[in-house]
Formats: C-alpha cells, sequence, structure tokens
C-alpha cells in the first residue's frame, strides 16, 4: 500500500544512531512512496522536529545525548498527532511500557525484518488517513 | 593456556558423581546444543536481507553463542569427567578469531600460506585468496569447469611485502583527507603510495617463492621456457559483495621475465587515486584491503566476450552476449564494436536477436609478451564471432553458474583454439537483486502449475528451485548426485552438506528446522523444506519440479520460468560493513568441517567452528552416557528391581529418576509400573505381540517368541547371566543390556516432546551359528533398520543402528518395532541360508509390522 495520490506524501523521519539502520530503511520507505529524511544524533532531528512536523517519526531508544524517550517526549510535545514507532535493540518489557505509556504507537525490537516495520508504518498510515478526515482533538 | 584451562576442569575429575547428576547433565548438554543451532540458524537469517541489524546485533549474538559455547564443554567436561583441553583449546581459537574480526584485526595471519595452487582453491579461502580466484577455484575444483590452470598469490604474500614499504600505517592519513574531503592530499598520497610500490623490492624469500611457482606451473604445463600467464588482482571484497569493476589492473601475456614486475604493478593498482577513493566512499575499513593476486595461464582465445545472465533492459527473459574475435578485454574495456546476442534464459535457449557488428581489428598474444592488435581476415569481419554450439555451451554454463551463485552474475569467457570454454571471471551483476517470490506467484496463477503438495513441512530455507528429483537413500549414491537436482531424502543427515553445492534444492520427510543440515542449507542457500512426511511418495525420481520454499508448494514441471529475479535499484545491503562483519564472524561459526563420526578427523583438534564444537559434543555425550549407564549405573542409582511379566524376561530395572512407579526398595516391578516411556515401548513390542499371531504372513513371529522365551529361561540359569540384563531407566530415558541366548543387544534412548533431544542407539552382535550366517542375520536387521529410517553402520556381525530427531510418537513406534525385530530375529541365524534369505526375512518382517492385525497403530513406509 502507497500513499494514496490525491494526498501529500506521508512524512516519515528516521532516527538512529547506527548509519546501517538509516541506509536500509531510507530506500525501503522512498520506494513506498513516503517522503522520508533520516538522522543519526538527536539534536539534529529534534530541531528538524521543532523546524516542520513530520507524520511518522521512527526512532531508536538507545543514543547518545537524548535518548528515544526524550525524543519520543519531544515530540509529542510540539506536534501531538505525530505517531512514533520506536525500534530498540534493548527491548525489555520495562521499555517496551514506557514507551507506550508515553505516547509511543508502536515499538518494535531490533534486530527486525524490513516487512515488519513496513507493515508497522502502513497501520498508521490508516489511522492517518482517519485523523484526516476526522481531525483529532488537540492533546493537552 | 593449555595449563590453566585444564587446571580449570580438573576438580570434576576428582568427584564421582551420582548417575542421576549425569544424566542431568546430558539433558543439559542436548538443551544447550538446541540453543546453540537456534542462535547459529538466527544469525544465518540474517545474511538473507530480511532484517535489518546492527552492529550491536553482531556483537550480542556473539556473545551469548560464546558464553553456550563455554558452557556447553563445562557441562561435557562434568559428564565424561576428562579436562578436554583439545576442545577447549578449540574454543578459545575460535573465540579469538571471532573476536579478530570484531576488533578489526587485519584478515591475513603469519600463518597464510603465500601461495596456493588452483586445485586448492574453494571459497573457503575466500580471505586467502580474494573472492575472484576463490570464486575461480570452486568453478574449477567443484563444478567442474574450465578454468585457466594457475595458482594465487595470496593475502599472506601481500601482507608481508606491504609490510617492508611501510604503506599500511597511511591508511589512517588517507581517512583523515577523505573524511576533511581534501581530495588533493588523498591525490598526492595515493600517488606517492602507487610510486613507491611499483619501485619497491619484493623480500627476496617472497621473489624466490613466485619463480619457483611460476616454473612448477610451467613444468607442469609441459610449457617450459614459454609459459605466459595473466596476473589478475583479487582484492578481498572485489566480485564478492562489491564488483570493483575496473579499478584495479590486471596484466596480461606475462613471461617469467616479467613475472615480479607485473605482480607489483597489479598489488599497485589498489593505491592508485580512483581505487582508494572507492574504498573509502564505500566505507571499506583497512583491515579489509588485502589484495591477492591470480596468476592463470593465457589462452590463446579465438572469440572471447562477456555474458550476463540477465538483460532485463531487454526482456525479462533473455540473457546478453557480447562477443568479439580474439582475446577478451576489449569487449571489457568497451572500446571495440562487439557482436550481440540475446538468448532465451530457459532451454533450449532459443537465439533471439543477433547484432553483427564489423570487427575489423582483434587484440592478440604478443610472441613476447603482452598483447597487439591484429587485422582480422576480411572474409570473417563481417561473421558473427560466435557459432550456435558455441551460443548453447555458454548458455547451459552460464544458467549453472547462475543456479550455483544464486543471482545473475557477469561472466567473462573466451573460447580457445581447440574450442574449450573457459571461464576467466564471474562476478555479480552489480544493482540486481534477488527477489523470486512475486514471480512464482504469477506463474503458479497459470492454469499449468499442478501443485504436487502444499503447506507441508517446514520451510528451512526460503527461496525457489526447479530441477529433477534425486531420490538418496544410501551413502554410496552421494557421488553420483547430479549438479542441478533436487535433492529428496527420507530423514535429514548433515552428511548431505557433501551434496549441498550442487543441489538446487532440498526436500526432506522427516527433519527438523534447527538440525545440523538446517543449518548447512542456510550456509549453502539452498531452498528447503524438511518434515513434509510426504514428498518421498509424492515425488518419482526424476521428475521435473518446482520447490517454492517460499511459499511451500511443490509444483509439477518448471514453474519458475525466466523471472528469477527483479530490479531493485537501491544500494544491495551486502555493500554494508556490518554485513560483511556478519558474514566474516559466521566463518568461524556455521561451517560444518566434522561430517563423519567414524572418520579419524573427528577429534577435538579439528574443530574449526562452533558448529564442529557441538557436533562433536553432541555424538560424544550419547556415547559418554552409553558407557556411563553401563559401567556406573548400578554403583549410583536405586537397587535394581526385577521385572515381572508375562514372559520370563528376566530383565533387571534400574531407576534412576521416575522412571518405575511403586516402592523403590521393592524386589520386583510390573510391566504396569514402568513410567520410562523408552522401555514402555520396547516392552510394548517384546511382549505384547500377540496382536501378530493371526496375521497371515509368511513367517510366524509367535513361534519366535515361544523360542525366544524357552531359550532365554535357560539362558538364564547363572547369576551372570541374568547381570546382562540390565536397564537403567528415566522417565524419558532407557539404556538397556540384553543378552539373548549367545546375542548381545544394547539399546539406549532418550524420548520427550523436543524433537531435537531425541534418539534411539542399537547396537547388535554375536549369534551361536558360524560366521557367515550371522553375518547374514546382521545384514537382515540392518536391512529393517535402515527401513526403519536408522542410519546403520555393519562390521562383521555387529550391526550399529541410530535413529535421531523424530517425533516422540514416530520415536515410539521405532522402539516398539525393535522390541519386536529383537523376537524376530532371535534364531533367524539358523535359518540364513542363502544371501537371498537376508532379503526374504527383511521384507517378511517389515511386512508383519506393516500390516499388523488386532488394530495396532504402527505406521507404515510408503
Amino acid at each position: 500500500m502507497s500513499p494514496v495520490a490525491d494526498q501529500p506524501p506521508i512524512r516519515l523521519l528516521i532516527l538512529d544512531d547506527e548509519p546501517i539502520v538509516c541506509k536500509r530503511l531510507k530506500p525501503t520507505f522512498q520506494k513506498l512512496g513516503y517522503d522520508v529524511e533520516t538522522f543519526t544524533d538527536s539534536a539534529s532531528a529534534l530541531a528538524r522536529l521543532r523546524q516542520q512536523p513530520f507524520d511518522i517519526v521512527i526512532t531508536d531508544l538507545k543514543m547518545e545525548g537524548a535518548d528515544g524517550m526524550q525524543v519520543l517526549a519531544g515530540v509529542k510535545e510540539v506536534s501531538p498527532a505525530t505517531r512514533v514507532i520506536v525500534i530498540t535493540g534493548f527491548a525489555t518489557m520495562e521499555t517496551a511500557r514506557e514507551s507506550y505509556r508515553k505516547g509511543a504507537f508502536d515499538f518494535i525490537a531490533k534486530p527486525f525484518k524490513l516487512g515488519d516495520l513496513v507493515e508497522c508504518v502502513q497501520r498508521v498510515e490508516k489511522t492517518l488517513q482517519t485523523d484526516r478526515r476526522t481531525p483529532p482533538e488537540r492533546q493537552p | 593456556m593449555r595449563h590453566a584451562l585444564s587446571k580449570r576442569f580438573a576438580f570434576w575429575r576428582r568427584r564421582r558423581l551420582p548417575f542421576a547428576v549425569l544424566f542431568k547433565k546430558f539433558q543439559t548438554i542436548l538443551e544447550r546444543n538446541n540453543q546453540i543451532l537456534e542462535l547459529m540458524a538466527d544469525m544465518g537469517d540474517k545474511l538473507g536481507g530480511e532484517y535489518v541489524f546492527d552492529r550491536h546485533y553482531i556483537e550480542h549474538s556473539v556473545q551469548e553463542l560464546e558464553d553456550l559455547v563455554f558452557k556447553l564443554v563445562s557441562d561435557f567436561s562434568l559428564l565424561n569427567r576428562k579436562r578436554n583441553t583439545e576442545l577447549l583449546i578449540a574454543c578459545e581459537q575460535i573465540r579469538q578469531a571471532i573476536n579478530g574480526d570484531l576488533a578489526g584485526r587485519p584478515v591475513q595471519t603469519a600463518s597464510t600460506p603465500r601461495i596456493v595452487p588452483l586445485s586448492a582453491i574453494g571459497l573457503e579461502l575466500t580471505d586467502e585468496v580474494g573472492a575472484k580466484m576463490a570464486t575461480l577455484g570452486e568453478l574449477h575444483n567443484r563444478l567442474g569447469l574450465t578454468v585457466p590452470d594457475g595458482f594465487t598469490i595470496t593475502t599472506g604474500a601481500f601482507a608481508e611485502f606491504l609490510a617492508t614499504t611501510g604503506l599500511s600505517a597511511r591508511h589512517a592519513e588517507a581517512v583523515r583527507y577523505w573524511r576533511d574531503g581534501d581530495d588533493q592530499a588523498l591525490r598526492r598520497l595515493a600517488e606517492e603510495s602507487h610510486r613507491r610500490l611499483l619501485s619497491a623490492p619484493l623480500p627476496r624469500d617472497l621473489s624466490a617463492l613466485l619463480l619457483t611457482a611460476f616454473r612448477d606451473l610451467a613444468k607442469r604445463r609441459d610449457d617450459q621456457g614459454d609459459l605466459k600467464v595473466a596476473l589478475r588482482s583479487s582484492a578481498t571484497g572485489e566480485d564478492g559483495t562489491s564488483s570493483f569493476a575496473g579499478q584495479y589492473a590486471t596484466v596480461l601475456n606475462v613471461a617469467e621475465g616479467r613475472f615480479l614486475e607485473a605482480y607489483r604493478q597489479v598489488v599497485a593498482s589498489a593505491f592508485t587515486y580512483p581505487a582508494w577513493r572507492y574504498r573509502l566512499a564505500r566505507g571499506y575499513q583497512d583491515y579489509e584491503m588485502a589484495m591477492a593476486v591470480g596468476c592463470q595461464c593465457m589462452v590463446a582465445g579465438t572469440t572471447s566476450g562477456v555474458l550476463q545472465t540477465y538483460a532485463p533492459q531487454q526482456d525479462a527473459k533473455v540473457m546478453g552476449i557480447e562477443s568479439i574475435w580474439g582475446l577478451c578485454a576489449p569487449v571489457v574495456n568497451g572500446d571495440c564494436p562487439v557482436d550481440s546476442f540475446l538468448l532465451d534464459r530457459i532451454p533450449p535457449y532459443r537465439l533471439r536477436v543477433q547484432v553483427v557488428a564489423h570487427k575489423p581489428r582483434q587484440l592478440v598474444m604478443d610472441q613476447q609478451s603482452g598483447t597487439l592488435w591484429q587485422d582480422v581476415a576480411a572474409d570473417r569481419q563481417h561473421l558473427p564471432s560466435l557459432n550456435d554450439s558455441q551460443l548453447q555451451r555458454l548458455a547451459e554454463t552460464a544458467m549453472t553458474l547462475e543456479g550455483f551463485f544464486k543471482r545473475p552474475l557477469e561472466i567473462e569467457w573466451t573460447f580457445s583454439t581447440a574450442d574449450t570454454l573457459h571461464i576467466l571471471q564471474v562476478r555479480p551483476l552489480s544493482r540486481w537483486s534477488a527477489a523470486p517470490a512475486r514471480a512464482i506467484v504469477e506463474a503458479a496463477d497459470e492454469p499449468q502449475a499442478e501443485v504436487i503438495f502444499a503447506g507441508r513441512g517446514t520451510i528451512v530455507q526460503c527461496g525457489i528451485a526447479a530441477g529433477r528429483v534425486v531420490l538418496i537413500d544410501s551413502d554410496d549414491d552421494l557421488d553420483r548426485f547430479p549438479h542441478g537436482g533436487i535433492l529428496l531424502v527420507r530423514h535429514s543427515s548433515p552428511r548431505y552438506s557433501a551434496i549441498m553445492h550442487k543441489a538446487r534444492g532440498i526436500i526432506t520427510d522427516i527433519g527438523s528446522s534447527t538440525g545440523h543440515m538446517a543449518t548447512i542449507a542456510r550456509e549453502f542457500r539452498v531452498p528447503t523444506i524438511v518434515n513434509t512426511e510426504v514428498a518421498t511418495s509424492l515425488l518419482q525420481p526424476g521428475e521435473l519440479v518446482t520447490l517454492d520454499a517460499t511459499r511451500n508448494v511443490v509444483y509439477r514441471g518448471d514453474v519458475s520460468e525466466g523471472h528469477h529475479f527483479d530490479l531493485i535499484e537501491e544500494e544491495l545491503f551486502e555493500d554494508s560493513a556490518e554485513y560483511r562483519l556478519l558474514r566474516r564472524v559466521l566463518n568461524h561459526i556455521i561451517p560444518l568441517n566434522l561430517l563423519n563420526p567414524q572418520g579419524e578427523d573427528f577429534v577435538p583438534a579439528s574443530c574449526r567452528t562452533c558448529h564442529d564444537i557441538t557436533r562433536y559434543i553432541h555424538e560424544k555425550a550419547v556415547e559418554e552416557l552409553i558407557l556411563l549407564s553401563e559401567n556406573h549405573g548400578a554403583a549410583h542409582a536405586s537397587a535394581p528391581r526385577r521385572l515381572t511379566a508375562d514372559i520370563p524376561i528376566g530383565l533387571l530395572v534400574i531407576n534412576a529418576g521416575d522412571g518405575l512407579a511403586g516402592p523403590a526398595d521393592a524386589p520386583e516391578v510390573a510391566v504396569d509400573d514402568v513410567l520410562s516411556l523408552p522401555l514402555q515401548a520396547l516392552l510394548d513390542g517384546l511382549i505384547h505381540l500377540g496382536m501378530w499371531c493371526t496375521t497371515p504372513v509368511a513367517v510366524d513371529l509367535h513361534s519366535f517368541m515361544s523360542s525366544f522365551t524357552r531359550t532365554f529361561t535357560t539362558a538364564l540359569a547363572g547369576p551372570r547371566d541374568i547381570g546382562r540384563n540390565l536397564a537403567v531407566v528415566m522417565r524419558h530415558y532407557m539404556n538397556i543390556n540384553l543378552r539373548l541366548g549367545y546375542h548381545y543387544t544394547t539399546i539406549d534412548a532418550y524420548i520427550a516432546e523436543t524433537i531435537n533431544d531425541n534418539y534411539i542407539y542399537f547396537r547388535f552382535l554375536g549369534g551361536v551359528t558360524e560366521f557367515i550366517r550371522r553375518s547374514r542375520r546382521a545384514a537382515c536387521i540392518a536391512r529393517v533398520l535402515e527401513h526403519f529410517d536408522f542410519r546403520v553402520e555393519i562390521h562383521g556381525d555387529l550391526v550399529v543402528g541410530r535413529l535421531k530427531k523424530q517425533a516422540p510418537s514416530r520415536m515410539r513406534d521405532r522402539m516398539r518395532m525393535l522390541g519386536a525385530l529383537l523376537c524376530y530375529t532371535r534364531q533367524l541365524d539358523a535359518q540364513m541360508h542363502s544371501d537371498r534369505d537376508v532379503a526374504c526375512h527383511a521384507a517378511d518382517f517389515i511386512q508383519a509390522i506393516r500390516n499388523p492385525s488386532g488394530g495396532n497403530t504402527h505406521e507404515s513406509r510408503r
């Protein structure tokens, strides 16, 4: 499923301090018609997020500087409608629970199958389309 | 190291542990063995491209694996009460090799040979000879294709040469310039390095060695004084996952006088500005750069060119060939008009398009050295440079190669004056990625795609393969396995790894997705489905089928058509440093070198990978347990209890844990109180034979039963004899030693829910008649055991049968069968009048098992 033609492309921001992750994900999502930007440090990613809202953010959890939880909080602060998918190589029930509590849409353990992440993003996209038809109430 | 390690494990030898404790250790070994195989399979899966993983994953998995392997050895030391120093040293060496890769140590070591002849080269030597030459060695030595004879000057020689020039220290400088974008400085560094290498003298030892290799080749070729070779770069990574096309030098037609100079020329090409820049841009680390150089006899090509197995810019169903008179270089360089051909990718490889160019000149070998341009005879200038027979041979060879390497390829070739096809180079066609699943979906939707079976069994390795079914059921058949066949076997076994490189696909009736064979199938990337249960009964040997191990379907005929690949214009994941690192690390983990437990090299010192270690320990742990229960079982477990049964079986049973019900100090135990699953099943076969009495088969099993009990009773006269009939049991385990008259049987078995842990070991020896008849009986038993999936060895009248990794229900059935077999064969040797009887009696017994009266649910074979 690719983004609907008569709508602007879904904007996707990917943040992972391992370049390989960005390198693999970017072409995959570009091919599916998404507008993709990738970052390997959280400070630049957060700066970019303040400049411009993204529909979906995929972020690693454990990083130098601001970690994924802080990025998650930062995203929700500037743009509550943005869906956040957390990916991590240090998956525990505790971090998963915390991610959901802080508003993450989904939580995926690394290493993951490309197909699984694509499917997850497509699920997000469905909820976005619903939202676009009926704009969500602004969260406090 | 040896001393420290052995000290560490010394305490175990001093203590004698209760049998139950040792048995628990044995079970732990089985569990760890499974965990290791699963982890290995999991890591192997990550190479497939479906997963996104990072360096953290590699480090974490390696840590976990090393931990498991170390614990496995520790457990084994406890079980066999030995130091196992050799095993620990093997572990340590593997660990150091892996950590060396993780730390980014240079791939070459002091022990790397400096010269390797073509006949000794295979893919496993990739680090030493580079991917390009390793590939050619594989083509020559495994696929039997014609490749120019020669040898390779290894990365070890390169390291030795480089060390004398002090250039290896300059990489950090280059990285800095690259990072800072200082192209000028990088260019200056490269030019200086290149110059210095061209003029640097080779170490004396090395140059002597090189010249000796050259002269030996000349002698072997009977080419003395006249040998000319081509020197080709074969750098690490080149032609493997990155193509490096055109980055490194090739020097053609080199005579002995120019040999050393040409070697330096090729090596120096690694340090030209474009080559260095290319590596930096692709994130190659300095330790990943090592240049081997292939030396190949020149082939005086009459017509040469390049074949691409896939030409999707033209049509998805064709391959493309470009050719020219003379040597191949002009086609590669693209500086001449060439003939071009498009052929179907499927037999009979019909010629679709032919465009013949005007070819006024050809490149040929100079009499002295080097090459020169020559005019082509006027009447040949407009002729096609390939005839139909040559096109046909090229197409066949190309499809064989593509099947082997599992990806679209670019092949450089030449036809010699004797019209022999020589393969000069093979490399992956860049910018193409295999995505076969979609293609088969389309093909499968066509009405002619008949499904033979679907959704049966477990997928071990995804992928699609079409080929003829080759049924293998004994060791002897392995050598005859043809290249490109679909291997069909009853049950999986690691010994099939010997033909894995020839198989397009593998289908088994029985087998687990975490077993040894599964791991190897993944390593070879052979599409594989195991545990289908029905494959051997539904597929005919010789039949053409398509195995779709992605969707788990087997089709009749070749439905894969030409759609093997799909265009994906993205960077190949194989280009990432993480992928290369995982692949290197897995080289020390997954390959299995210890294939044959009976082989002389089945020793700890031969263990070169984690897989070898687990295989060795698994095999030895089973042996050890048999020894333990024979020698120490009685001394460490509860007091023996005599089995009371309808037949006077005279069996003493020792309960080593949950194997018997009733009071532990009772002198007797009833059949109903036997809780041990293996013993239950065996007794079922031994005692409850009444169900067969009415069966109208040629052999009256009941009469054997009576003779068995009668003889048995008399044999039980003395206490020594009674002592031979002993079983040590636990809930899932049994070790039984029986003396029936004059033959001895040992059965050691473990049967539980986890399929991978299950095994039966059966040993049969002796008999009252003369040797030849006893041997016939042994042959008869072997036949029966083989029929029921056992792996069998016969030595005279000794029969050893092994059965592993089957579902518990099947294991129980096999135990019941063994019980029946013990009765049946009791006095068979007295009736074995001719070799023909062997087959008859085996068939009778199998028939009796297949068609039991009284509603027995024994499964039958085919």
